[in-house]
């Protein structure tokens, strides 16, 4: 491969020295055609050397024939907790589309609260609310209205309760996978690196250790967060209308009598 | 007393502060003008550009979009990150894990929820969050109320309030770049006043919040946070003093002139009526106390630095040296002195023996 490059070096020299006579010997039409002879020389030689080192396929993100809402939805039955717009673009770049982005994701709940209120119940899922222990909406918090209603209310730790949980989908859902993208695992290390005894500083997350070390940590807090979840869930629903059930109360009126 | 600073402020609306602008009262103690102007709630920025000397300072969009960035990582997943810190830090036990981010009710309810929540924690120890996301305190200055906002607030077991500061400056190999820390530590320490005068107001102990602030950073060249914990008791220290100052802001009002005013008042276009001349007059009554320091926190910096270089003062070449040169009015007298063609006047004759040598030396190195 590199005699036909030197070879055709030396073709382009030569040809580059021809161009030069001919321009200044005011032959244009020779000179036009030494052109072309030069042009398609440098091309076969971008070919031969790009030949010695195949240039690694590009990784454009392929369009998603899915709507935002199913990517979300997704995203979140993996995660199977509510999860912040960041997280659930995380998610959807480590194993789906990776054409999620994050300001998409902004009207998205208004969007939904829209069109139950205009139609309730007509669509199989909505993506709701998390609900705050004042049965507010939780700022920034992505749900899916199937799930059971102590799973889409908080109390105080529940972020960390969520956040352990994700963990552990995601590292099951690695797992599974006969292939797993870098990115997966890029996603899972960082995850994991704030849970204790889950991965050794910067090395890769091991998914196996990582489900164990949050499941220990899990069970510090489970009890406590089940039962402020419990009594939360029991408030809203016996406090709220359908609509509110899912996108939250306004905060005036639920911060009356609470606190 | 407040009819007075009106007066000084004109008919315009009193210049709100945040942490910043107080934690940079701090920085510059003595001057008076800082003083007067703030205790007025004078907008300095636009006096300053009134006169033609605007501050060359601000942020750099860029700086706080990187500042912003750092900070949601810091905090995602309910501040997953920052517990880890804390747990290496504090020794935070496993089961303390509670979040509450305060934004949840709604923006106009932030402060009022935030005194709730607060006074929660304070009271009873079972159930209550270590972490608390997006509070607001309130501070008064001088008789008017400003809110801050800091990062967040971490109350842990044993039942001490820490606050945590959010900085987006690289610590390298275990170092920072001290003025940046210094910076951050004023700051932090403007919250832990507030906290503590909340936690007063309530009926707390007001020691319950920590004089350490717990400052997070990102480490090396990574955007992996660290923290470290920052001792401010002398910043809280200077900032009591400060502020005292300002409630007793009575003593610089008798200085000066009567009908002195730094009025802004605008016409129709927003273009401060009163001529720039006539503006920085009134400002050159009452004395400042430039430090080159004063370049990065002052929004009056230039208008001092200018004002200090007509006068040939001391103060342009630093507080240390300034302080060397106690007793000396200005470089003109210094160089005097120290060239020999004045005479020391009594009490001079130390610093006129240190400045001949230095003059010795300066020759000699010339030659």
């Amino acid at each position: 491969m590199s005699e036909s490059l030197d070879a055709l070096e030396r073709r382009i020299t030569g040809l580059r020295a021809e161009v030069r006579r001919a321009v200044k010997a005011r032959e244009n039409s020779l000179a036009r055609s030494l052109r072309g002879d030069l042009r398609r020389a440098e091309k076969a030689w971008d070919e031969a050397i790009s030949a010695e080192e195949p240039v690694p396929a590009s990784h454009e993100p392929e369009p998603s024939l899915l709507p935002i809402r199913e990517q979300v939805h997704q995203a979140l039955a993996l995660l199977g907790v509510p999860a912040a717009a960041r997280l659930v673009v995380a998610v959807n770049d480590a194993f789906f589309s990776r054409a999620l982005r994050g300001p998409q994701l902004t009207s998205l709940r208004r969007d939904e609260e829209r069109s139950f209120r205009s139609d309730p119940y007509a669509r199989p899922y909505y993506l709701c609310a998390a609900l705050t222990d004042r049965l507010s909406p939780a700022r920034g918090l992505l749900a899916d209205s199937t799930w059971e209603p102590e799973r889409r209310v908080l109390g105080p730790l529940s972020p960390r309760v969520d956040f352990l949980t994700s963990t552990m989908r995601v590292a099951e859902h690695l797992t599974r996978l006969p292939d797993p993208s870098p990115a997966a695992l890029r996603l899972l290390s960082r995850m994991a690196q704030n849970i204790p005894g889950a991965v050794e500083s910067f090395a890769p997350a091991d998914p196996a250790i990582a489900i164990r070390a949050a499941r220990a940590e899990l069970e510090v807090h489970h009890a406590a967060d089940t039962r402020q979840r419990a009594e939360v869930a029991a408030r809203a629903s016996s406090q709220l209308s359908d609509v509110e059930r899912l996108f939250g109360a306004a905060t005036m009126s639920t911060l009356r009598g609470a606190c | 007393m407040n009819g007075r600073l009106d007066e000084l402020r004109g008919p315009v609306p009193s210049h709100p502060h945040d942490a910043r602008a107080i934690a940079a009262l701090a920085a510059n103690p003595g001057c008076a003008r800082r003083a007067l102007l703030d205790a007025a709630g004078v907008d300095k920025d636009r006096t300053a550009r009134h006169v033609g000397f605007p501050a060359p300072f601000g942020q750099s969009q860029f700086a706080i979009t990187r500042g912003n960035v750092f900070e949601a990582l810091v905090k995602e997943n309910g501040c997953a990150e920052l517990l880890r810190l804390l747990r290496e830090l504090l020794g935070l036990p496993v089961s303390e894990v509670g979040y509450q981010d305060v934004e949840n009710v709604g923006a106009h309810l932030r402060h009022s929820h935030t005194r709730a929540l607060i006074d929660r924690a304070a009271r009873e120890s079972e159930e209550t969050a270590v972490f608390y996301d997006h509070p607001l305190f309130s501070l008064e200055i001088a008789g008017h109320t400003s809110y801050l906002e800091p990062d967040v607030v971490a109350f842990q077991l044993g039942g001490r309030f820490h606050i945590v500061e959010i900085k987006s400056f690289g610590v390298i190999d275990g170092q920072a770049e001290p003025q940046k820390v210094a910076g951050a530590a004023r700051q932090a320490a403007v919250y832990v006043l507030a906290l503590r005068t909340l936690l007063a107001e309530l009926g707390h102990d007001p020691e319950r919040v920590s004089h350490d602030v717990v400052l997070v950073c990102p480490e090396n060249f990574a955007n992996r946070p660290t923290a470290t914990l920052v001792d401010v008791r002398k910043q809280l220290a200077v900032l009591r003093r400060q502020l005292a100052r300002m409630t007793r802001v009575d003593r610089l009002l008798e200085g000066i002139p009567e009908g002195l005013t730094f009025d802004l008042a605008p016409d129709r276009d927003g273009v401060p009526t009163r001529s720039a001349q006539e503006l920085a007059e009134a400002l050159c009554q009452v004395p400042a106390r430039y430090a080159p320091d004063c370049l990065s926190t002052c929004d009056m910096c230039m208008f001092c630095r200018d004002e200090a270089r007509g006068n040939g003062s001391t103060d342009l070449l630093g507080r240390q040296v300034r302080d060397e040169l106690g007793g000396v009015s200005g470089m003109a007298e210094a160089l005097g002195l120290a060239e020999g063609t004045l005479e020391p006047a009594e009490g001079q004759e130390e610093v006129a023996r240190l400045l001949r040598t230095a003059n010795l030396l300066r020759e000699e190195c010339l030659r």
